[in-house]
């Protein structure tokens, strides 16, 4: 029934967008010679997801994690900012537990969840997921308010605090607008893997289709132990980890 | 009375035509380059080159919002309305060949926008010179 519900939306979504294109009338987007063409939109016949071996991960790894997705992003180079106000898209956190004090180091970043809060609380639509499971702020709608980083399970979102300049051009960024890990969406939808799961050469990090039986991530999270950190707050989480 | 119609309508026409010709923006380095190789920018299909260019200032509002929904939304990429690729043709170079923020004062994106009085928040996110490889 729910899986119905969904198809009618997708159908409805279609047919508003065939008509904004229609009002735009005569305009055809083919034009210089060079020109590529624009790529379908993002179906939910996929779902994007990473696991992370906690066994298997360094703390160096982690550190390459951290810098390669700052090298990516543009973030980190904030300079009047300080303290909580800087930018943390993915972060090195220790977890011990409890029970036999184990201490395990993780990277923790938007977990990109299937039922994000943040995109529940979010008064203007910016925070938003996919088709293809990747959450990610519209910055365009984006009007600074910080519910969703109140609502984050994960404090996995961050806020800029001062005006930018020389932003990577896949990257913008800019005072007053909230950010997040977005799975390197700009990598992604070119086929490309995440630059923090690109850093890491061991099998620590999988990146991969969840919902396609033949990927890796797909075989290895059937395979191995995995968990959703709080999972207890059912938001089936998109980034896995194993080895906690 | 139709001869005051005529008057209007010529007085309308020239007003036009003055303006057409008034404003020249400083095209950019690649689009010069391209410009200058004979290349007809934002031709669009079905469409005289003039015709698209005239489309081209008056829509490009409508179409980079459109775009931007899509590509952000939708996961809807390449093709030819990308404001990156805007900034790579329009910008300039300075006397030491560093490249001008596209929107700067007299510059492209700045020198129309300042005389119908409008201010792009765009800017302060999306980086404003070609990307550094470039
Ligand atoms: C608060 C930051 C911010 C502001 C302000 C902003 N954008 Fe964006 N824009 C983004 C982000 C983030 C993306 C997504 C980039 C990606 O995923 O590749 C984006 C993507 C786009 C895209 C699609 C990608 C591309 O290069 O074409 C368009 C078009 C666009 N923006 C147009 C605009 C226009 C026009 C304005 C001003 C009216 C504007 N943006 C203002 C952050 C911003
Ligand atoms: C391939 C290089 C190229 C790209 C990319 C490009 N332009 Fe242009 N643009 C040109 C050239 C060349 C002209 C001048 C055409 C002529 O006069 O024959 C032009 C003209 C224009 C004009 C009309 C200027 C006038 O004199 O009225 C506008 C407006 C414009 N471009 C906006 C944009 C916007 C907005 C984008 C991004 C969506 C963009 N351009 C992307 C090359 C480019
Ligand atoms: C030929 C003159 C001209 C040039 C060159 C030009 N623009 Fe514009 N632009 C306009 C006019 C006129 C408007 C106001 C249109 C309106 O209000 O309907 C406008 C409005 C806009 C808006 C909407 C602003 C708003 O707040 O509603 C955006 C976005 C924009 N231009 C982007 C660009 C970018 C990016 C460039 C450089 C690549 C550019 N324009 C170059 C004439 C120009």
């Amino acid at each position: 029934m729910k899986e119905l519900n969904r198809r009618e939306f997708i159908k409805n979504t279609t047919v508003a967008t065939a008509s904004v294109a229609t009002v735009a009338s005569g305009i055809s987007l083919t034009t210089f010679a060079a020109d590529p063409k624009e790529s379908d939109p993002v179906t939910n016949e996929k779902r994007w997801g990473m696991l992370i071996d906690a066994n298997k991960l360094s703390e160096v790894d982690i550190d390459d994690m951290v810098n390669a997705c700052q090298e990516e992003q543009g973030w980190g180079g904030e300079v009047h900012s300080t303290g909580d106000q800087k930018s943390g898209w993915i972060k090195k956190v220790k977890v011990r537990d409890t029970a036999t004090q184990r201490v395990s180091n993780l990277a923790l970043m938007c977990q990109h969840c299937e039922e994000p809060p943040c995109v529940d609380v979010c008064p203007t639509n910016a925070s938003m997921k996919r088709e293809d499971g990747i959450v990610l702020v519209d910055k365009h709608r984006c009007i600074g308010c910080r519910y969703c980083m109140m609502a984050c399970p994960y404090d996995a979102r961050s806020f800029v605090h001062e005006d930018l300049t020389d932003q990577k051009e896949h990257m913008p960024r800019g005072k007053g607008t909230v950010e997040s890990c977005t799975m390197c969406v700009h990598k992604v939808d070119k086929g490309e893997q995440p630059a923090c799961a690109q850093a890491v050469s061991s099998d620590a990090v999988i990146f991969g289709d969840l919902l396609d039986p033949t990927s890796n991530i797909h075989q290895t999270l059937k395979n191995v132990q995995s968990t959703q950190i709080r999972a207890d707050l059912n938001l089936n989480t998109g980034v896995r980890y194993s080895g906690i | 009375m139709s001869r005051l119609l005529i008057v209007l309508l010529s007085a309308m026409l020239s007003i036009t035509a003055a303006h057409a010709d008034h404003h020249i923006p400083n095209l950019g380095e690649k689009a010069n380059e391209f410009k200058d190789d004979g290349k007809k920018a934002h031709k669009r299909e079905g469409m005289s080159h003039a015709a698209s260019l005239i489309m081209q200032r008056k829509m490009h509002p409508e179409l980079l919002s459109h775009k931007r929904d899509k590509t952000l939304r939708q996961g809807v990429r390449g093709g030819y309305t990308q404001l990156q690729k805007c900034v790579d043709c329009h910008t300039s170079v300075d006397k030491n060949g560093e490249h001008i923020p596209v929107n700067a004062p007299d510059q492209f994106c700045s020198t129309c926008h300042e005389k119908v009085g409008v201010s792009l928040d765009c800017f302060s996110c999306h980086r404003t010179t070609p990307a550094e490889d470039m």
